[in-house]
């Protein structure tokens, strides 16, 4: 173990806490650490891209979870109600210009097959296929008026991660690393967590770093096995060995060094394989939910078939923000079948929806649960959505087609004020109507809670500063304030 | 408080997100305001212009009190009575983005009065609208027309290049390159570094020119070669290998924002894509003039040297992303293609963000709007199209036979619908049982009695609902009737097998008119033919005898294809255009308009200042790691100023001079001592004067790209494919990374000699880049990309000590060291030592290879050997 990451003094250089990774690996390996390690804990050093960089305020939230529906979710059939689809029931939709569908003939309106309750002391209205998330109402402020600008799942996919239509923007996580950098050296600062299933839609490009070095893109976590790809040395490869090469490697990429005195790429280089080494030990323990007590693996429906899945993914999620991930993105829709196993319920949103919503329903309020008992709802930002909403007229009878018009997206934490409707779209839902916000009104308003302005977080390209709200974005008031 | 401190403390209350009104020290607010002398003047000259009767952006109309109460996309403009909650009055205070108008700013006077008028109820003198005249023609003119200074034309890159006189800096040194540089480091005082040993120049030459490390008998050749023109004899043969171009067709790749798949959601397979992909690597192999490379990848269709290879040249212009669904219903997104391709054009060809004047005047440089749209003009012939790679006979014989099959197996099909079709009736009656009860009552009644919704509902259960596949009619036939079907079914599908082979295709854009594009993939509307928007009937590509003609395209106003101004006529970058070239050439045919050769004629000329320049700037980029304008794809004001101006406009003129030959550009610069120079060299004094190491006293390392990174790997275990050219490989991928996708899923080869070709051929699909080419920065493939970022992330890390690839690579490189070196362990470290790095290992490196062997197996040192810094660079 002479040589083995003989660089400490470099890298530790600004009095990092973890004075010995080697020994933490070696505790480790021993069965000596506990579960939780500062070895996965400290923030990453200046001289990288993921050095941690100050916001540009103080921060109401240091991490966000994202929720993303994959498919895009009815909105007039989860968290916006409209009676008056009852009320005008297969009735044509007139006098609201042009409906522009996307498959299939038009139909009449349409009422929700589910019934809508009031929830908590707020008496905020949502579906009934949402029980348990109805406990949570009082914390929740639900946005009615967001719209997207193509009824594309892929155009408004990426609308909503990078804010345009058009491919090769950056996603949001992806800005936040750029911005804040990281909070952890063990493990990315920007993760998504595909439905075990597959996909999403647009795959692997919704955590893209576009036209950002690629530092800054999200890393696929599954949610069970190995997290990462390439994470572990392959069978057959002892730890011994691993170790035996890796010394050499540090060994000779030191004398390496002494050529190029003060290389910072070099030494970047060098310390990556300590990063690496490092997220090889805490990647895994992140993910290792054998830790979590029946009480917690409970509370996220970890106990029943049809909410394990996704109780997995958002246990997960805890996990990863405790360990210091500034940004996780929780998919729920694969892609295996897009009409069942995506929100995408143009045959029959009936069957469609009652499935996804039991599939989340507990899993999402436990995961709200677990972080206010963990005193970390006031600093993590829970945001819900899809890609776009769906249409107030049926399609193919039963089913709904896709509705960039309006949308519903709900948010938690982050000391927001819950029990709260913000905006409304018209009474039928096909559009935004009041308080009408755009994509990029909430991505300034995610920005600014965790403490970005967001006119000022900009990225060199093509000649400009580029934004991730371009040249528009304001800020929710109802939220930011 | 101070008008500053006024001003500081808005900016803090905006940066804090508070709603802060503006402070009151303008009074207007007891006056009481007429609309029509206060307000309407207001609203006429800074309003109406965008929100009136041309056009209404954002969807707002502000000529009416209905109209501004609706408000645009963003909501209502007005709320009587509440000017601090009304957009109006925010965006001229400029209390929200974008603050209005656009072109200026209200005075302060004039927005306390909006203010004191919306507070007083908003009253909007009925018939005030009547006298609104309608736009003024002199303010569209203002917005189509922006005057380009003096200054501006005399910005560096906008001025023809000249050479100027090489100095004299240094008698002994000998190329002009070095005479530049020099005389920049004497004024910088700046001492240049020694000549690099042969081990490393021998190394970097392979490197650089065709991307892979030299073997270690190629190594020996050269050592053994101690004639004084053994560099130069050394360059010729890397220019003159085929793996030359597949190493700087890469580079021109990348600025062509290339891939083998269509982005999006579906990301469709481009099966033909790697067509172009080969014609870029034959033109660097046959040194192709870069102007007439230039001129085949804008117009190979209207040049009159038209051939094959020309005809898939123009795949450059297609290269681009594209949705390819419901194209035809979505017609505005042709406008983000076009952009596409002018951004590449400017970009990569022009070094100008040309794509950021599609909605105002470009914002820095002197690109005015109505530039866009003249270039706009210049390619709106634009169609995508395929072009057959055979004889014309030989496509004719292909199509006849076809047409013949297909009309044999028509009364086929229909023989197997007639079959289906009561069959089809009863499962579809049986379906309906499924629905709720309204839709079946709907369904059932007569035509004639259901409600609108009813035939609404029923329209869309008949014919979109109600389906039923083949495997579940198949299920309920007779015997019979299944027999025969399954007879006929047969008879198709030999008849199917008679078809001849497709015959290989390009696919090429030409001219055309676009709104009669035959459907593609995707433009069918699920489950409702009909529901597909129709257009009228036309022609899509031009046959007649008469001259084909371009279809109409306009300024835009903001951009937006539903706000239209003048009809354009096809132009170029003012800025950069000298005398009066022409801007269409018709071709003799006439089957095309000539407009794209015009704008590739301008492009590729001696007369444009910036299309030379930026060329000869990626060479000296790629060889140096910096380029004389670092920004490489901006040579506008946000670029980055060059290093060496003359230098670079000495090299340009030269390398027009000789013809435009790429290859002998590159002999210029490696001859060069500059490029000679040792990387690994320090001067105190000159490291604090540069540390950038900008005036190049030192040559700087590079880290190799991602494809070489692998190329490397290959090479070290000598596993590598060399094939050159053909369709693209799909190395194995992990099923967990194959499941992200649905449509045109990655179908894994097997790992093996057929997959270990140069990375150049591994498929580049949009919707998932290769993992290991995206650890190390390739880049993404929607946006034309000059230069590479370089990040040292720890997946890098993770790839290279975990990767399956790379163990088994390690394994091989180890094999094979052990078959050639025999079972000496000095000889083996030897050995690996020089395959991966080129040298041989000093004696410390000895030492601990020796100790690491003495316990471990030889795959341990070879993948060490794959993991250094070293490996990865080119220093």
């Amino acid at each position: 173990m002479k040589y083995f990451w003989s660089r400490r003094d470099f890298l530790f250089q600004s009095g990092g806490g973890i004075s010995g990774l080697a020994l933490a690996y070696l505790l480790h390996k021993d069965g000596l650490l506990a579960a939780e390690s500062d070895a996965c804990n400290n923030a990453p050093l200046g001289g990288n891209p993921y050095a941690r960089k100050p916001p540009h305020f103080k921060p109401r939230a240091k991490a966000v979870i994202s929720l993303f529906m994959t498919g895009g979710p009815s909105h007039v059939d989860t968290f916006d109600p409209k009676p008056a689809l009852a009320k005008y029931a297969g009735e044509p939709l007139t006098g609201k210009g042009d409906i522009n569908v996307r498959q299939g003939w038009p139909g009449p309106l349409m009422p929700s097959p589910f019934q809508f309750k009031k929830y908590g002391q707020s008496g905020l209205e949502f579906a009934e296929i949402f029980p348990n998330l109805g406990r949570h109402a009082d914390e929740m402020a639900i946005l009615r008026s967001i719209y997207a600008r193509s009824n594309d799942h892929v155009q408004s996919t990426y609308e909503l991660q990078s804010g345009q239509i058009r491919a090769g923007y950056p996603s949001m996580g992806a800005w936040i690393t750029y911005g804040l950098g990281s909070e952890t050296s063990g493990l990315p600062a920007f993760v998504a967590i595909p439905d075990p299933r597959g996909g999403p839609i647009a795959g692997v490009s919704n955590w893209t770093a576009g036209f950002m070095p690629a530092a800054y893109q999200g890393t696929a976590f599954r949610s069970s096995g190995d997290p990462i790809l390439d994470l572990k040395p392959p069978e057959g490869l002892t730890p011994e060995q691993q170790r035996a090469r890796l010394d050499l490697l540090a060994k000779l990429n030191e004398r390496d060094l002494e050529k190029y005195p003060g290389d910072s790429e070099l030494a970047a280089r060098i310390s990556s394989y300590e990063l690496a080494f490092r997220m090889q030990g805490c990647a895994p323990r992140a993910v290792d939910l054998s830790n979590e007590s029946e009480v917690t693996r409970k509370l996220y429906g970890m106990d029943e078939k049809i909410t394990e899945p996704f109780g997995r993914q958002c246990l997960l999620a805890r996990r990863l923000v405790e360990h210091g991930v500034r940004f996780v993105q929780v998919f729920s829709g694969g892609l295996g079948d897009q009409n069942t196993d995506t929100w995408d319920a143009h045959v029959d949103v009936k069957t469609n929806h009652s499935l996804h919503a039991a599939e989340t329903d507990r899993p999402i309020a436990g995961l709200l649960t677990d972080l206010k008992a963990r005193g970390l709802l006031d600093s993590t930002l829970v945001v819900w959505h899809g890609e776009f909403g769906r249409m107030p007229i049926s399609q193919r009878g039963v089913g709904r087609d896709h509705n960039p018009g309006a949308m519903a997206v709900w948010m938690a934490g982050a000391g927001i004020k819950g029990g709260l409707a913000i905006g409304a779209s018209d009474e039928f839902g096909l559009k935004a109507e009041q308080q009408v916000m755009s994509v990029h009104d909430l991505h300034a308003t995610i920005l600014h809670l965790l403490g970005l302005q967001h006119t000022k977080l900009t990225y060199r390209f093509n000649g400009r500063d580029m934004r991730l709200t371009d040249v528009y974005g304001e800020l929710i008031p109802q939220i930011a304030s | 408080m101070t008008r500053r401190t006024i001003f500081a403390s808005m900016i803090w209350l905006l940066a804090v997100g508070w709603v802060v009104s503006v402070p009151s020290t303008l009074s207007r607010a007891q006056e009481s305001v007429s609309f029509t002398r206060d307000i309407q003047p207001i609203l006429q000259n800074s309003c109406w212009k965008c929100h009136g009767e041309a056009m209404q952006l954002s969807k707002l109309d502000l000529r009416t009190l209905e109209g501004a109460l609706k408000g645009g996309e963003k909501g209502a403009s007005i709320v009587p009575g509440k000017a601090e909650d009304s957009r109006l009055y925010r965006r001229v205070a400029g209390l929200e983005r974008p603050a209005m108008p656009m072109d200026g700013k209200l005075t302060g006077d004039q927005i306390s009065t909006i203010k004191a008028w919306i507070d007083q109820g908003a009253h909007w003198d009925v018939g005030a609208e009547a006298k609104a005249p309608s736009v003024d023609p002199a303010a569209l003119a203002a917005l189509e027309n922006m005057e380009i200074s003096p200054e501006a034309r005399n910005y560096w890159a906008f001025k023809l290049p000249l050479q100027a006189p090489v100095p004299n800096a240094s008698a002994d040194l000998r190329n002009p390159i070095d005479r530049f540089l020099e005389k920049t480091r004497r004024e910088k005082d700046l001492k240049a570094a020694p000549r690099a040993d042969r081990l490393t120049l021998v190394r970097r030459a392979y490197m650089d020119l065709i991307g892979l490390p030299p073997t270690p008998s190629e190594t020996e050749e050269f050592l053994s070669d101690n004639s004084p023109e053994a560099w130069g004899h050394l360059i010729d043969k890397l220019l003159a290998s085929p793996h030359y171009g597949e190493r700087w067709g890469r580079h021109w790749l990348d600025v062509a924002r290339y891939a083998d798949s269509d982005g999006f959601e579906q990301d469709f397979d481009r099966p033909n894509a790697w067509l172009y992909r080969d014609y870029v690597v034959r033109s660097f192999n046959q040194d192709k003039p870069y102007n007439i490379f230039i001129k085949e990848q804008v117009a190979g269709d209207e040049l009159e040297t038209k051939s094959a290879d020309t005809m898939i040249a123009t795949g450059f212009l297609r290269a681009g992303p594209r949705v390819h669904f419901r194209e035809k219903d979505t017609p505005e997104r042709r406008f983000d293609y076009l952009d596409d391709v002018m951004a590449t054009i400017g970009r990569g060809i022009l070094g100008l963000t040309v794509q950021c004047a599609r909605c105002h005047n470009h914002k820095f440089d002197p690109i005015p709007q109505k530039d866009y749209y003249s270039l706009q003009a210049a390619i709106f012939g634009y169609v995508e199209t395929t072009y057959p790679l055979v004889p014309k006979e030989e496509a004719d014989a292909y199509n006849k036979k076809v047409a013949e099959i297909d009309a044999q197996i028509k009364p086929l099909r229909e023989r197997i619908a007639e079959i289906e079709a009561p069959y089809r009736e009863k499962l579809k009656a049986e379906a309906l049982r499924k629905y709720p009860e309204n839709v079946q009552r709907a369904v059932e009644k007569p035509e004639n009695e259901r409600t609108p919704g009813e035939k609404l509902l029923a329209t869309q259960v008949i014919e979109g609902g109600l389906n039923v596949n083949g495997p579940t009619v198949e299920r309920a036939l007779t015997p019979e009737h299944a027999a025969e079907r399954k007879a006929l079914n047969d008879r198709i599908a030999a008849l199917q097998k008679e078809k001849p082979q497709p015959i290989p295709v390009a696919d090429i854009v030409t001219d055309g008119d676009y709104r009669f594009t035959p459907l593609g993939p995707g433009d069918d509307v699920i489950g409702c033919v009909k529901c597909r928007i129709q257009e009228a009937e036309g022609t899509f590509l031009h046959t007649g005898p008469a001259r084909y003609q371009v279809p109409p395209s306009y300024f835009l106003v903001r951009g937006d294809p539903a706000s239209k101004g003048s009809l354009m006529k096809p132009g170029f970058i003012t800025v950069a255009t000298y005398g009066n070239p022409a801007t269409e050439i018709p071709p003799a045919d006439g089957r095309t308009s000539g407009r794209r050769r015009a704008l590739a004629e301008w492009l590729a000329s001696r007369e444009n200042p910036l299309a030379p320049r930026v060329i000869v700037n990626r060479v000296w980029h790629h060889h140096f790691g910096r380029g004389i304008v670092p920004t490489l794809d901006n040579f506008g004001k946000m670029g980055d100023p060059p290093t060496h101006p003359e230098l670079l406009d000495w090299l340009t003129v030269e390398f027009m001079n000789r013809g435009w030959s790429i290859k002998q550009l590159h002999k210029l610069m490696i001859t060069s001592e500059a490029y000679q120079m040792a990387s690994a060299y320090t001067d105190a004094e000159d490291l604090e004067k540069d540390p950038q190491n900008q005036y190049l006293w030192r040559y700087r390392p590079q880290r190799l790209d991602a494809e070489i990174v692998r190329d490397g790997i290959l090479r070290a275990s000598g596993a590598i494919n060399l094939a050159v050219g053909g369709t693209p490989v799909r190395p194995p991928l992990p099923e967990t990374l194959i499941k992200s996708t649905i449509y045109n899923v990655w179908k894994n080869q097997d790992d093996g000699p057929e997959v270990w070709r140069r990375s150049l051929y591994v498929y580049r699909k949009r919707g998932m880049m290769f993992p290991m080419f995206e650890v190390f920065d390739m880049p993404d493939s929607n946006f034309s990309a000059g230069r590479r970022s370089v990040s040292t992330v720890p997946t890098q890390a993770l790839t290279l000590i975990n990767n399956d690839f790379v163990l088994k690579q390690a394994q091989l490189f180890a094999d094979r060291v052990k078959k050639e070196a025999g079972d000496d362990p000095v000889k083996q470290i030897g050995l690996a030592y020089r395959i991966a790095l080129t040298r041989p290992p000093d004696e410390t490196e000895l030492a601990l290879a020796t100790d690491l062997l003495g316990s471990h197996a030889l795959v341990d040192l070879t993948h060490v050997l794959l993991n250094l810094s070293e490996f990865l660079y080119m220093r």
